[in-house]
């Protein structure tokens, strides 16, 4: 980094500014002409890099997944094709091994040329709604390997020359379940890489070559010497973590820890994941890139100001242990990654950055949840094969002075739109049944957690179809900070109001469904900040006139009794003596509700005396939701992070509040 | 006579039919805007009973979404759904400040009722609406004293029979109540949309209505006898009728005047592609005009999050005023804007206690501002700007006269890349387009900055600042409707598109009726949304005439596509997604005085010392805007005072005044 810019400071702005503009440009170009519903909800990234393939700007409005990670994509094609890149070529990849994220999200790159030198990178990276494999959508949860999760492209020429290379197209489509719609989303984000080429030629008629390349690497200066001036003012020290996935389903129950160290020392910050669990028999382990990427996502949410671009990344120091949850390598299966790994880097990190800048604290968010159902569609004569892929809003985590926001998109892309149900039901057999806020579902706190929603569905005419779903925290439940409580488990339930129910858990595949099939899900809500027993009476009576808090939840969580006036009129009041006789009750006996033992809490739960929400906020006791089944070793682990993350913050001794 | 209501500046817009000629007036909104429009009136010295036709752009409805000052509303929707306009599509505006949310939503969720019934996405019915369970929703909204309804029923849109039976049963239980139903309001597919747009609707009708009927009442009283006309968002006007039924149509009113009288001084001068460039204080508006037809969106709203769906002028705002603040960022980087010091305390040259150096201390500095505004109204304190502007050229190392030069840089950057952002993104060369620049900053800084986007010309209205009052007069009454049609190009016959397109318009022509619209002057101009097979977003194609033939359609949108995005797939199918008509009552419209231009020079008022683009302080000759006739010609650098603006020409450039008193402005040296 020089430590002085050289350009003047006028036309640093401006070109920083017009860099800015172009990468927008680029967004503008895929919305309005991809075919992914992906891509449309906003599952894409677009990027200026260098010549040496550093980040130079990125989209203002691009999915969190895919930073810190477009710069190993692009440093991957000058690699492979060293020496070898001409005017007119544009180049494909989505090599999750050398630092791609997934094998759905590809990355079309165009180098620019100014004569016959190359002067900058222009990539558009889009999640296509499937790139083959054995189940629809490439999500396999069974996959322990990446062969048969869908197509792998290296880095590889789709342009020679300006020759579309029509053969290598046609290998890629041709592998996937909807080839017109790929080709399609190929079309527009190699549009948008030339709708950048030219604004950048454009930049070089008017500011000049040497100019425009010293902005490049200015404007990546500027970022890394705004966040190093940042990291400077904060206090140095040590501040440690760990969050977990469910579990490894090819293994013993337990929750699977990635453990964070971070270190400020003076204008830099060191993230250390030694410790972190070995790689786990299924797809939600992250690759380099993503592992990498969850940190940059985690950190930025800190410094919401300063841009992106490689000048960041500079500023940040990462080990991740190979052949661990948090960078595994070829050939493990990655494709999860974002439901996994990935997303417990980000709220780790929320917490650490939440003691370190308490007045922008962030307790756990909701990440996704992504369901898919595939098959033929009988309404029409052809039986067209339909894909009904679904994700879902829910609740961020309870801040300092201030509620979670509710029903909002998941951390990993928080531009990342829900799809209009009227829209799914014309085009597949399902019909929504529901689509709402569930009560309760916000974690207990001073300021609670945002609430999750619950959306499901009944299968009509449909042939063929089957159901799978990538998603996480049944059991490493999204939890409170500063003495805050965790929210719901996720988990999809097949016929719930049936006697033949089942709860299919947070991850299955190929599960096969059939007409007159009912599903729904819930989405979790945001842990709590802060202890509940100190939330202010009307704050819950206010949640109770909405439905986001009911009645025996207000007491359950908070201590607080609400009696109605007049439900009609939704008037409610707080009883101020029967609060204070609850509050005190609850702190008295929390502690020991920690201990109580779990083994019998599940069989009361089996016998329908006590509800999931007591069983986990109360006594920390973690069961199969389906069968009641108790998992000893996950409610170890979880009591254990309970009694490291939130009782500490308890006051149960003084009646305050 | 038109009236803008803003929300500093009421303005007045007089257009004399027998002598041709107009009279403007500006007097301070008031907190009943009517009474603002009264003072305006006398103002002008107009007489109620003189007065033929009166038309009103209001920031009334924008307002009261943005505050929330409306009545409690209650929204009615199928069971299982009463959170789809919370839960919205999820996303945030801001994606990485986790302390920054979207607002809540325009109901509350205690105000939020569902009712059994359903209908499947092909308008079959699923349920029936249960009744009985209608009526017991109806007896708490009663209760409430709720007295407007949003009723959202699923797919309503391909099937409008249940959100009916729910008016009709509201009309039995809650007379007097104000409903809006979905499929009325917006028969479109994609529930958020379709859902938020009636709940905009629901909380505006009564509210702007009522608003309107005060209005009408009063100038009734005061003698005026014809119709109370309120400019819609879309870009037309429509009668306090309408108004009650569709108070959401008005929620871009305000923004939307200044968009179509810069559109139409632009086609009046000749040009055809113009950008609409209005900067005030705090902001600067920017709209688009192509082939004579200022454009519209659909997608837009008041607050992020809650689409309203209505047409509507499609105006860009940014933070880029003659009031936006410079400052260094933590990297020492120098920016400008978004934030403002507003009218109070305002840029620190008012020496009304603002401290922070704005655009407007630095073009004092720079002496494109002079030290006393004309008319004697305001003494700009030069000292205090040099003082302002001295807190970013230390830090950077600038004397005081380069700060200034660099903080107009900027903020022209800004403004030519928002722009640029604006064409670009739909296929469109600056360089086909003239800058309209108007608004009170618009005109200091329009020729540099059609200089940054290689656009040719600017053209400064007679009026600046008071540009968008006369935009009210210059409309036409517009109803826009529409009617989903999702079917492959090649599965539908042109007869089956001909006969929905006259369904249409025979609601159409129905709504022009009822507004006392006469048969001779309605016109009607249909549109046909088209993308391709597997696309998300359409394109609206023209239809000109009867539809004979599908094939000319789809040559058309392959035309389209390739233009505004660059490429086209002539071997896929396309889709037809919606028809559109549009309703258009023509109304009388002033015609602007023209004056044959006689070419002349004129003489300057004065000199003064300005520093324009890189280069020192040059003499710079003043004239006075009243005092140039069409055909004067000037030669750059020059500076134009008037009451409401200030107009630079810089060297190299050269001015002329047209025969509709319009300074154009030849950039010289765009590139």
């Amino acid at each position: 980094m020089t430590e002085k810019q050289t350009l003047d400071p006028v036309t640093f702005e401006v070109l920083k500014n017009a860099l800015t503009t172009v990468v927008d440009e680029m967004a503008e170009q895929i919305l309005r002409t991809c075919h992914s519903f992906v891509i449309w909800a906003r599952d894409f990234s677009n990027a200026i890099c260098d010549a040496e393939g550093n980040t130079v700007m990125q989209g203002t409005q691009d999915i969190a997944v895919h930073v810190g990670t477009l710069h190993f994509t692009a440093k991957a094609v000058i690699e492979a094709f060293e020496g070898d890149i001409h005017p007119g070529d544009v180049f494909a990849i989505n090599d999750p091994y050398v630092g791609g994220t997934h094998f759905n999200d590809v990355r079309i790159i165009r180098p620019v040329f100014v004569g016959d030198e190359l002067i900058a990178f222009a990539q558009s990276a889009g999640h296509w709604a499937d790139v083959g494999g054995t189940v629809p959508g490439s999500f396999d949860i069974s996959a322990k390997a990446h062969f048969g999760e869908g197509l792998r492209i290296p880095a590889i020429r789709i342009w020679d020359r300006g020759h579309y290379r029509q053969d290598v197209v046609n290998l890629l489509t041709s592998n996937t379940r909807a080839p017109g719609d790929v080709e399609g989303d190929l079309l527009a984000q190699a549009e948008a890489t030339k709708v950048a080429e030219r604004e950048i030629l454009r930049l070089v008629e008017k500011y000049g070559k040497g100019t425009l390349l010293t902005a490049f690497a200015e404007v990546q200066d500027y970022v890394e010497r705004l966040t190093r001036r940042r990291v400077s003012e904060l206090p140095d020290g040590t501040w440690e973590t760990e969050d977990y996935i469910d579990g490894d389903p090819s293994a013993e129950e337990g929750l699977i820890p990635i453990k964070v160290k971070m270190t400020i020392r003076e204008d830099q910050i060191l993230y250390d994941l030694s410790g972190s669990h070995p790689v786990i028999g299924t797809f939600l382990n992250a690759g380099m890139g993503t592992g990498f990427s969850g940190i940059v996502a985690g950190t930025k949410t800190f410094f919401p100001e300063v841009p992106l671009n490689s000048g960041f990344y500079r500023v940040i120091d990462a080990n991740l242990p190979e052949n661990t949850v948090v960078n595994a390598p070829w050939p493990t299966a990655v494709t999860g990654f974002c439901s996994g790994a990935y997303e417990k880097i980000m709220n780790a990190l929320f917490e650490l950055w939440s003691r370190v800048m308490p007045e922008r604290a962030l307790a756990c968010c909701f990440n996704l949840e992504y369901l898919l159902i595939g098959g033929r569609d009988r309404r029409t004569e052809d039986a067209p094969f339909f894909m009904w892929y679904d994700w879902m809003v829910g609740g961020w985590g309870g801040r300092n002075g201030k509620d979670g926001s509710n029903a909002t998109s998941p951390v990993f892309g928080v531009g990342l739109a829900v799809q209009p149900f009227e829209g799914q039901e014309r085009l597949s057999p399902v019909v929504t049944s529901a689509h709402h806020i569930v009560a309760d579902s916000g974690g207990p706190g001073r300021f609670r957690g945002g609430c999750g929603v619950e959306k499901g569905g009944t299968l009509t005419q449909l042939d063929d179809t089957v159901m799978s779903y990538c998603c996480d925290r049944a059991r490493s439940i999204t939890w409170g900070i500063e003495g805050g409580l965790p929210s719901i488990p996720h988990g999809v339930w097949l016929n719930k109001e049936r006697p033949q129910g089942q709860f299919l858990g947070a991850v299955f595949s190929n599960v096969e469904v059939g007409e007159g099939d009912e599903f729904t899900r819930p989405s979790a809500g945001g842990g709590g900040y802060g202890d509940p027993l100190l939330r202010d009476p009307e704050a819950v009576r206010e949640d109770v006139a909405d439905g986001y808090v009911t009645v025996e939840g207000a007491r359950r969580d908070y201590g607080v009794v609400v009696r109605e006036v007049d439900a009609e009129l939704a008037e409610w009041e707080v009883d101020e003596g029967a609060t204070r006789k609850e509050r005190a009750e609850i702190r008295e006996k929390r502690l020991s509700w920690l201990e109580e033992d779990p083994e019998a809490l599940a069989a009361r739960y089996r016998g329908g005396e006590v509800g999931t929400s007591e069983l986990i906020r109360r006594h920390g006791v973690i069961l199969d939701w389906g069968t009641g089944e108790l998992l000893p070793k996950t409610t170890e682990g979880f009591r254990a992070m309970l009694q490291r993350r939130t009782v500490p913050h308890w006051q149960n001794g003084s009646p305050r509040g | 006579m038109a009236v803008d209501i803003g929300g500093t500046f009421t303005d007045v817009c007089v257009f004399d039919d027998g002598s041709g000629t107009t009279r403007v007036g500006k007097v301070s909104s008031t907190e009943d805007p009517i009474d603002a429009v009264f003072d305006g009136i006398r103002a002008v010295g107009v007489e109620m009973g003189e007065i033929g036709l009166f038309s009103h752009g209001t920031t009334v409805a924008t307002n009261a979404l943005i505050t929330r000052s409306f009545p409690r509303a209650a929204m009615i929707t199928t069971k299982g759904f009463r959170d789809v306009i919370e839960i919205r599509r999820g996303t945030k505006q801001d994606l990485w400040d986790a302390y920054k949310d979207v607002a809540p939503p325009y109901i509350r969720r205690r105000d939020r009722f569902e009712v059994s019934e359903r209908v499947d996405y092909s308008g079959r019915e699923l349920e029936p609406v249960d009744e009985e369970e209608l009526r017991r929703v109806a007896h708490l909204i009663r209760r409430r004293g709720i007295e407007t309804v949003a009723v959202c029923l699923v797919n309503s849109h391909a099937n409008p029979g249940h959100e009916e039976r729910v008016k009709e049963i509201l009309g039995e239980e809650l007379p007097g109540v104000s409903v809006s139903t979905s499929s009325e309001v917006l028969p479109e597919i994609f529930e958020h949309e379709r859902f938020s747009t009636t709940v905009a609707n629901a909380v505006l009708s009564p509210l702007v209505g009522g608003y309107a009927r005060r209005l009408a009442e009063r100038m009734k009283e005061g003698g005026y006898r014809g119709d109370v006309l309120l400019l819609h968002s879309g870009g037309g006007v429509m009668t306090t009728e309408a108004v009650e039924r569709l108070g959401g149509r008005l929620a871009s009113s305000g923004l939307a005047a200044g968009a179509i009288a810069c559109g139409h001084i632009a086609r009046l001068a000749g040009y055809e592609n113009a950008v609409g460039f209005d900067m005030g204080g705090t902001s600067a508006d920017i709209s688009v005009m192509v082939d004579g037809e200022t454009r519209v969106t659909n997608d837009w709203y008041v607050e992020y999050g809650y689409p309203i769906r209505f047409p509507s002028v499609e105006v860009l705002t940014i933070g880029a005023g003659g009031g936006s603040i410079a400052w260094i960022d933590a990297a020492g980087s120098l920016r400008n804007g978004p934030q403002s010091a507003g009218s109070n305390p305002g840029p620190a040259c008012y020496g009304l206690g603002g401290e922070e150096p704005t655009n407007t201390d630095a073009n004092l500095v720079l002496g494109r501002l002079g030290a006393e505004l004309i008319g004697g109204a305001m003494t700009l304190d030069r000292e205090k700007a040099e003082g302002a502007i001295g807190k970013v050229g230390g830090p950077l190392g600038l004397d005081t006269v380069e700060a200034a030069r660099a903080v107009v840089q900027v903020a022209n950057a800004n403004s030519a890349d928002a722009i640029r952002l604006a064409l670009i993104r739909r296929g469109h060369d600056p360089r086909d387009f003239a800058l309209v620049a108007f608004g009170g900053a618009g005109p200091l800084h329009g020729a540099e900055l059609a200089r940054e986007l290689s656009i040719p010309t600017v053209l400064v209205p007679l009026n600046p600042g008071i540009t968008s009052a006369l935009g009210c007069l210059l409309v036409d009454v517009r109803h826009d409707f529409s009617e989903m049609r999702l079917v492959p190009a090649d599965e539908t016959e042109p007869p089956e598109i001909e006969a929905r397109f006259q369904a249409l318009e025979g609601e159409a022509r129905e709504r022009l009726r009822a507004e006392g619209i006469g048969e001779e002057d309605v016109r009607l101009v249909r549109s046909v949304d088209m993308r391709y097979l597997g696309q998300w977003r359409s394109l609206e194609i023209p239809v000109e005439g009867e539809v004979a033939s599908l094939d000319a359609l789809t040559a058309r949108f392959h035309e389209e596509h390739e233009r505004q995005h660059t490429y086209k797939r002539e071997g896929q199918p396309v889709e037809i997604y919606g028809l559109r008509v549009a309703a258009i009552g023509t109304i009388p419209k002033p015609e602007l005085p023209y004056e044959e231009p006689q070419e002349h020079e004129p003489e300057p008022e004065n000199y003064r010392e300005v520093v324009f683009g890189d280069g020192e302080a040059l003499r710079t000759a003043v004239y006075r805007r009243d005092g140039l006739r069409p055909g004067a010609r000037i030669d750059g650098p020059a500076i134009v005072e008037q009451l409401d603006s200030t107009v630079v020409v810089p060297p190299g450039d050269g001015a002329e005044v047209d025969g509709y008193s319009n300074i154009l402005v030849h950039v010289g040296g765009a590139k």
